[in-house]
Order: structure tokens, then sequence, then C-alpha cells
């Protein structure tokens, strides 16, 4: 009796703690969306002086509230400048094409070095960690002119390989404790079946490895759809231009105008909370089904 | 590997090559530059562009505009492999350009020059030619003014701006006595530092001197800057200046200026326009003099900057310099109407309806008896950031004038 | 089967696609930068460089450098020290206080609370917005104008008159008064570029450990449970050794990502000065000062350090490891 009534009492604890932090975690993003909605009078504050009267009101500065006024042509301001659409579909296949190079290059590198016997897998295990370590900005001059060499500058290629690049030895470090859990004995089961090197990775390895794409995929997702630097320099064209580039140059426009910065800013993370919305469950399951059967 | 690239890089050349020729004669030329939509550069850009496109019917100009910040770190990265340069590209003049023209990736502009030479005035290419050779198509020209703001000087007193020094400072003191910020200065974007601290040192030891020392000429260890230094300081221990401006950008600070909650606001002429056309009483006056010895009150920091290249790479070059004159004279047109800086070239069209503030700067600088370009522009990149990098600290008052002509003579030798 | 398993050209193209990106990408470049962080030059396309051996390496680590021709010092306005130290505070504060943060929000949600669901994803969203967003909504927020919201919530309740003054007269080092600038001061922007950090990535720490913690087998746990252990010592004993290799990744990931941040502390403040990072600080020696001899020469030392880090990171886990078995 005295128990339950003590883990109710932590439990309310542990629930108020939580909300505290479910509050910090939403409340910049509340307020976001509030002043985009609202004009520099309302979130500044103002002063009016009463044409008949001549008395002045003191109009005190709203920040947290909702908009008095609902100032929906900051979102026209907003849409009319940058083409967002557009850069959001950019940084989207950029995105995923990325990840679809990691993960592949990234298992069938991880194949290789867990599962194949060789001399030397630790070493080259060694040498991919190496890419853990090294700032994207520190080569951005030799992979400009590398990429120009290729012919690669000014399309979607410009990004894809150089994003899924650096994300590769993350992927690598990650796909390896997910297939050191895999059993041998599966491997060996298939090679008694006549598959070769190939067949066990198609038929095996690669379907038991579905949980560790979200894991993988989650970080590339990081790195490629927020890295600003690359995206501006390899990329002149409009057409190729990435979702942080095309925000950056908004704020350059709307430096002191908050409406039209909230406005940019909500645009530019809407579609991403909206499709979380319906993938959350799905990206959590995907973790935890894998650290389950690891 | 090395035939496999070569191979490739064919391929794609003869693919480009193709293209070109089945999209017909129309010769299309690239430029980038730095003016984003709802720039204040933006409308000039455009009018220029399509005043060119309509006169040259088989030209096209493909443009890219880049945010500033970021723009600097593409063109520079883009030297790396000329190949991918554009024909025309947006550059500021001095060292930021010779860097460029040292590194053999600009087209000389000595030929196409000679068309326009009616126009543009030589000594506005000056601070785009490097050998003797001229390198940059000059767009307008800046420099630094104060501007301020009738209405709130009358509430501390003062019909008119300040002329002298000691004017000046009781004028600061009248303005902190009735509640009101004297200055505004943005501490996160150091050029806007300079605007300050450059006029004070020029008004205390005279043009001549300042511009060898940005010439790296004459040494930075003069006693007389560390009392500049020193006096700028004190202002803003003084409470002469905003202390939010530490963390604030210059658009802010710029609009809380125009919002009148500064007196005055010292920075580059191109906010002629936007000041103009905002809601008070606005004047533009220049820094007064410090010492009557050394300076005039005529003297201004400043000089064209804003510029157009061709790169070497082009594959129409004259076909391009050609255009970036052309360019360049609507953009400057477009850009003087519109308040944005003073015409480089000099004008052929109807400039009665130019904004009373920018006709202002132009009588100044037709008055000026000596001129030094902007520091940071004037200097090559490593001793220019360098020297920005202790004007930050002056700003945030980290060292003093006496470690500020040491550090800077020592560091820039 | 083990001769299948090491035939040569089998292994040569698993590896294959993987080694061209990362020869071609990443090593192929950073062999180039190691090479020009022996040289002096201005011009990116490596034009006139001149040999100086470890010059650059010097002159990064010397917070004075001494004028050749008069013989007087004067302050290095390109060391580096200060930029390492704002790095490894930042890694700190990552370790030490981020990651606990997360590992304690798992073991609280792994217990299955009602809603859990609902806490895990408001938890990870921020994961998902680009830096360069947060980065600017952090700028607004720390505005010291009247719009920023948190000196707005400072005055509401009256803090900003008792803080305010206290950190201008204790903490600041400037004679200039603290009013609520806090990308302005040194003292303060570090943690303010921090503070950001720590709400976007918690989240990320956070999924990644109770991913983990979901995974311990529940033989275990109802073993413990029989055994009489308290929540804490099955957390203790129990769950945190179970998930130690999550926890390396963890520690790996925040360590070397907070070596080489840079977009935040580039979207947040304009002038980075006040918050230096290795990172910015080669930013700024590559593209502003064309020093490109220098830049490349911090790249190799950041490089070097997150090599280490990796690696000390991993033996630590190795024998803690061992004495826990």
């Amino acid at each position: 009796m005295r128990r339950k009534r003590k883990l109710r009492f932590s439990s309310v604890i542990t629930h108020l703690l939580l909300l505290v932090l479910v509050f910090i975690n939403i409340f910049p993003l509340y307020w976001m969306v509030t002043f985009s909605l609202k004009t520099n009078d309302e979130i500044l504050g103002y002063s009016y002086e009463d044409p008949v009267t001549g008395e002045r009101t003191q109009i005190a500065p709203n920040h947290v509230g909702l908009p008095r006024h609902w100032e929906w042509d900051n979102y026209v301001a907003a849409m009319k400048t940058g083409n967002m659409g557009q850069y959001f579909i950019n940084s989207l296949v950029i995105t995923v094409l990325a990840i679809a190079i990691t993960l592949i290059a990234g298992f069938m590198a991880t194949y290789a070095l867990t599962r194949l016997v060789w001399k030397g897998r630790k070493a080259m295990n060694k040498f991919f960690m190496l890419g853990l370590t090294i700032p994207i900005h520190a080569a951005i001059v030799p992979v400009y002119v590398m990429l120009s060499k290729l012919g690669f500058l000014n399309t979607y290629a410009a990004l894809i390989f150089p994003y899924a690049a650096f994300a590769l030895a993350m992927g690598i470090l990650i796909s390896t404790g997910f297939m050191g859990d895999i059993p041998y004995e599966l491997d060996e089961a298939a090679f008694l079946d006549g598959c070769g090197v190939w067949g066990i990775f198609v038929r095996i390895i690669a379907p038991l490895m579905m949980p560790a794409i979200a894991t993988v995929g989650i970080y590339t997702f990081l790195q490629c759809w927020n890295e600003l630097l690359f995206a501006t320099v390899f990329v002149s064209s409009g057409k190729y231009r990435t979702l942080p580039v095309g925000v950056q140059q908004l704020f350059g426009q709307y430096t002191t105008r908050w409406g039209p910065i909230g406005a940019a800013l909500t645009i530019a993370t809407l579609p991403t909370l909206v499709a979380y919305a319906f993938l959350s469950r799905r990206i959590q399951d995907s973790f935890i089904a894998g650290a389950v059967k690891g | 590997m090395k035939k496999l690239v070569a191979l490739f890089v064919a391929v794609i050349l003869a693919l480009s090559l193709c293209s070109a020729f089945a999209e017909g004669e129309k010769t299309t030329l690239t430029m980038w530059c730095i003016a984003t939509e709802s720039d204040a550069n933006r409308p000039a850009y455009e009018a220029a562009i399509a005043a060119f496109e309509a006169a040259h019917p088989d030209i096209k100009i493909e443009w890219e505009a880049f945010e500033n910040q970021s723009y600097k770190t593409k063109i520079k990265t883009a030297m790396a492999d000329p190949s991918t340069l554009p024909d025309i590209f947006f550059t500021w003049a001095g060292a930021f350009l010779g860097d460029f023209v040292d590194q053999g990736n600009v087209y000389c502009l000595d030929e196409a020059y000679k068309e326009f030479a009616a126009d543009l005035p030589e000594v506005m290419m000056g601070n785009a030619s490097y050998g003797g050779s001229h390198y940059g198509v000059p767009l307008t020209m800046n420099i630094v003014v104060m501007f301020a703001n009738m209405d709130l000087l009358a509430q501390a007193g003062y019909d008119d701006v300040p002329t002298t020094y000691d004017e000046l400072i009781d004028c600061c003191d009248a303005l902190v006595e009735a509640d009101i910020t004297p200055f505004g200065c943005a501490g996160s974007e150091t050029w806007c530092v300079t605007e300050y601290l450059e006029p004070i040192i020029l008004k205390t030891i005279g043009y001549e001197e300042l511009g060898e020392i940005f010439a790296g000429s004459a040494t930075w260890n003069d006693e007389a800057i560390a009392t500049a230094v020193d006096t700028f300081q004190e202002m803003i221990t003084k409470g002469y200046f905003d202390p939010n401006g530490i963390s604030l950008g210059n658009d802010q600070v710029k609009a809380n200026f125009i919002a009148g909650q500064y007196a005055f606001y010292q920075n580059g002429s191109w906010n002629c326009g936007e000041v103009n056309d905002a809601e008070g009483n606005f004047k533009v006056c220049l820094f007064p003099v410090m010492d009557a010895e050394k300076a005039t009150y005529s003297q201004v920091i400043g000089g064209p900057s804003d510029t157009l290249a061709v790169a070497a790479s082009s594959q129409n070059p004259e076909l391009a310099a050609q255009a970036a004159f052309e360019l360049g004279k609507e953009i400057c047109h477009y850009g003087y109407l519109a308040g944005s800086g003073l015409p480089a070239w000099t004008p052929d069209y109807d400039t009665s309806e130019v904004k009373a503030l920018v006709a202002d700067v132009a009588a100044m600088v037709a008055a000026a008896d000596g001129m030094v370009l902007f520091g940071d522009t004037a200097m090559s990149a490593d001793p220019a950031n360098t020297y920005l990098n202790f004007v930050s600290k002056v700003y945030g008052c980290e060292i003093d004038g006496a470690g500020f002509i040491t550090s800077l003579a020592s560091a820039l030798q | 089967m083990k001769r299948t398993l090491s035939y040569k050209l089998n292994i040569g193209l698993f590896l294959l696609p993987a080694l061209i990106l990362f020869l071609v990408i990443l090593i192929a470049p950073i062999a180039m930068s190691a090479y020009y962080s022996f040289y002096d030059f201005n011009s990116i396309a490596a034009r006139d460089m001149d040999y100086i051996g470890l010059s650059n390496y010097k002159t990064l680590f010397s917070r004075f450098l001494v004028n050749a021709e008069n013989g007087m010092q004067y302050e290095n306005d390109k060391f580096m020290g200060d930029a390492l130290t704002n790095s490894l505070l930042l890694a700190a504060l990552s370790v030490f206080i981020q990651l606990p943060l997360a590992l304690l929000i798992a073991l609280k949600l792994s217990k299955g609370i009602p809603g859990e669901r609902v806490y895990l994803s408001v938890f990870f969203m921020p994961v998902l917005i680009s830096t360069v967003i947060i980065g600017r909504l952090w700028m607004n927020i720390y505005d010291p104008g009247e719009a920023g919201i948190l000196n707005a919530g400072l005055r509401a309740i009256g803090l900003d008159k008792r803080l305010f003054p206290w950190i201008t007269a204790r903490l600041t080092s400037s004679k200039l008064e603290f009013t609520g600038q806090w990308t302005g001061f040194k003292e303060t922007a570090l943690l303010a570029a921090f503070i950001p950090i720590l709400w976007q990535y918690v989240g990320y720490h956070m999924l990644l450990m109770y991913a983990g913690i979901l995974g311990v087998p529940s033989e275990l746990l109802e073993a413990a449970e029989l055994d009489g252990c308290s929540e804490r010592q099955v957390n203790r004993y129990i769950i945190v050794p179970y998930i130690k290799p999550i926890l390396k990744v963890c520690v790996i990931f925040a360590v070397t990502g907070s070596l080489k941040s840079f977009d935040l502390i580039y979207t947040l403040m304009k002038d980075t000065t006040k918050a230096e990072l290795p990172s910015t600080l080669m930013y700024k020696l590559l593209f502003l000062h064309n020093r490109y001899g220098l830049g490349s020469a911090i790249a190799v030392i950041l490089i070097a350090l997150c090599f280490l880090f990796a690696l000390l990171i991993s033996m630590a886990f190795r024998t803690r490891g061992e004495k826990v078995a």
C-alpha cells in the first residue's frame, strides 16, 4: 500500500519534469509561429496619439500571446521572395539519394570488414574511422576542384556524393554494431544451401540490417539536411539550391522585420514537422526494433 | 584513371558544344552578383539587365544572386578552378579584386574602356586598376557620412548638426541628459565599427597619413592614432553608444536609427535612399575635425568599391567586357536614382529626381579636399582582417589606443 | 566456407564503392590540406607557395608573436588556443550535461510511463529542424532589444535587475555594461551557443539510448527485480553497462561534433570572434585572411584531435567494460 502511493507521487514528479521539458521543446517553435503572424509594432509595442483628444495611448509589446491581428501578409512576403517549394524538393532529393548511397556503400563495406576474412581488415576499419574526424569545411577547396574535374558542379551530384562520403564513416561505425549482432550460424546455413558471399549478403544480411537503416539514415539526414557551406559553394544555379541556402538568403532580406522572418522560418520547418508527425512512429519503431534484435 | 577523367571531360565538352549549337545564335553570358531579391540594389540590376537584353536581342544574361557573406566564400573558391567562373562577376574593388587579378583570373578591360571613357572618368577606375591596367567596372561610389535625426536633436535643444568636436560632445551630453542615445553602432559586424573609427582617425591625422598607413607605407605607430582610439572609447564608456549595439547587426541598428532610437548613425552613403524615404527629419553631415592642423572638415572616407569584373576564362571575353560596362552604367544610373549610392559614371540622364540626402552627399563629395578608401577595402585580405580583429577589440574595450597602435604596427609591419 | 569468405576479388568489390567515395572526396583533399599546411601562400589556386616547414603550426600555438624588425612582442590574432579551449569546453558541456540529461530521460521513458510515445516524439522533434533555422530562431530569442524573448522573460520576473549588474561586475572583463547582449560578450557567447545545441541534440541521444534500453533482455531485468534491486541499482548495474556500445557512439558523436561544430555558430552570430571555435577560425583564415596554409594547418590539427579523442573514448569504454565483466 505504502509503496504504491510513493510510486504515484514520484511518477507525478516525473511527469511534471517531463512536461517542463516538453514545454522547453515546444515553446521556441510556438513563439516562432506567433511572431510570424505579428507586425513589428505588435512585437515591439508602440504608442499613438488620439487625433481628437490628443491623448497618448501606450500599447504594450505582445511577446508571447497570440497575435491580436493575424498578419498573413508576412507569409505572402516570405513566399514571394524565396522559391521555398523548389528548394525543399531539392533538399529532399539530395538527402534521400545521399542516404541511399551511404547505406549501400556502408553496408557493403561493413560486410567486408566484419564477415569476410582477410588480413588488414582491422587497419582498414581504423582507416574508415578517420572519416569521423574530418571536419566537412576543412576540405572545401580541394573538394571543389575535384568536383569540377568530375563535371559534377551545379548538379545534384555536387552535393550527393560529398554528403555521402562524409556520412560514410558514421554509417560504417553504426552498421558494424548491428551486423556484429547477426548470428554467424545464419551465414553458415546459407552457405550450406549453396549461397556465395553475394548471396549471403543480399539474402541474409541485408534484410536483417533493415533496423540499421533508420539509425544510419537519421544520422545522414542530419548532416545533409543542415549543411550550408557546401551547398552554397558547390551549387550556383537556383535550380539546385537547397533549403538552408534559401533560408539563409531570405534572412539577408528581412533582417529587421520579424514577421516575414518568422514566416520564412515556419515555412521552412513546417513540411518537415508534418512529415514527422506521420512518420515519427515508424522512425521510432525501427530504432527500437534494431535495438531489440541486438 | 587520368585517361578516364580526360575521356569524361571530353564527352562533357562535346555534349555542351552540341547543345550550344542546337540553341542557335543566341549567346549566353553568365553573371554572379549579390543583388538578391528585395536587396536595395535588386531593382537596379533588373532594370539594367532588361535594358541590356532589349538593346542586344542576340545576348541573354543568365544571372544568379547570392547572399553577401556566402558569396565571398563562393567567389574565392571558384578562383581555385577558373573554368567554373561566370563571365561577369560582382566584386569589391581594392585588394579583394586585386587578389583575383594577381591570380591571373580577371580579364583586362583597358581595350573595352576606351569606348566608355567619355562617360566614366578615369579617376573612378582607380580602385580597380592594378599595375596601370583597368580590371573592374565601378558601379556606384560611397563615402562615410553621419546621419542625424533632427527631431531628436531638437529635443536636446539643437536645431542644427554640430560642426566642431566640442559642439558634438556638448550635443551628446545634452542628448544623454534628455535620455536619448546619441549613437548606434553594430558591434557584430566589425566593418560598422570602422565606419566610426576611421573618420575619427581621419579627422585626427589627415587623409595623407591615413592613406599611407592603409597602403602600408607608413606605420600605425602614431601617438595621434592612439589618442583618436582613446577618444572613441571614451565616447563609448560615457554612454554615447547604445550598449545593445555590441551584439546587433547593421540592419537592426539602422532600423533602430530610422525608428528614432538614436540621434546619429554613422555609416555608408548607400543608406541615403532608405533614410531619405523614412518618416522623420534627417540630415547628413561629416564627423567634425579633431586636429585642425592636420585635417579639414571636408576630408572623407570612401570611394568607388562596388565593381563588375570579367573572368579571364570567359568564352567571349570581349563581349562580356562590353556587357560589363553597359550593365555597370545602367546599374549606376538606377542605383543613383534609388539613393543606394553616388554615381561613378557621369550622369547623362535627368537628375532632378535625385533624393535630397543623396544630393547633399554629392555636394560633399564634390567639395572633398581629400579622400581615403575604406580601410578594409584598401588593405589586402590578411592585414585587412587582422586590422578588423583589433578594431573589434577596440569596440569591446578589450584594448586601448596604445595597445591598438603597437599591436597593429607589429602585426602589419 | 572460409575460402569463399577470403576470396580477394569479392573483398575488393565489397569495399569498392566506399573506398572510391572515401579516397576521392575525403582522403585526397585532406592529403592536399596536410601538404598545404607546410606552405605559406595566399592564392587559392595554390601558386607562389613558400615552404615554411612547421611555421604555420607554430603560429597557431603562439599567443604572442615577435616582430622580426623591432623585436616587439604583440598579440597574435591567429592564436588558436582560445578557440581550442572553447571547443573542449563545448565538448565537456555536451558529454557532462547533454548526455546525462538524455540518459535520464531515456531511462524514465523506457519504464513504460503513460504517453511515452508523445514524449519521445516531442523530444526528438528539434533534431529534424535545420541548423540554419535553429541558429536564426535563437538569434531572435537572444535579441537584446525589446522583442528578444529571453530578456523579455527576465524583465517580466524582474530578474534582469539583479542578474545583469552581477554579470557586468563579476563575469565580464569588459568595461561595457551587460544589458542582455548574450552573444556580444566572450563570457556569455559560448554558453549562448551551447544552449541551442543542447536543445537540438538532446533528443537524438535520448532516442538512441532509449532504443538501446528497450533492447535489454527482459529476463535480466526480471531477475534483478526478484533479487530486490532498486530502480537505481537496475539502472546502474544492468542497463547502463548493457547499452555501453550505444553510449560510446553517443560520446564520440558529441565530442567530435563539438570539435567540428560550425553551422550553428556561423548562423547564430555574425561575428564569431566572441565564441571562436577551431572550425570558425579555420573558415576565417581560409576565406577572409586568404591564409590557406594556416587554415589547412587547423584542418590537420582538428582531424588529429578528433581522431585522438575517438581513440581515447574507445579505449576508455573498453577498460570500463572489462572491469564490469
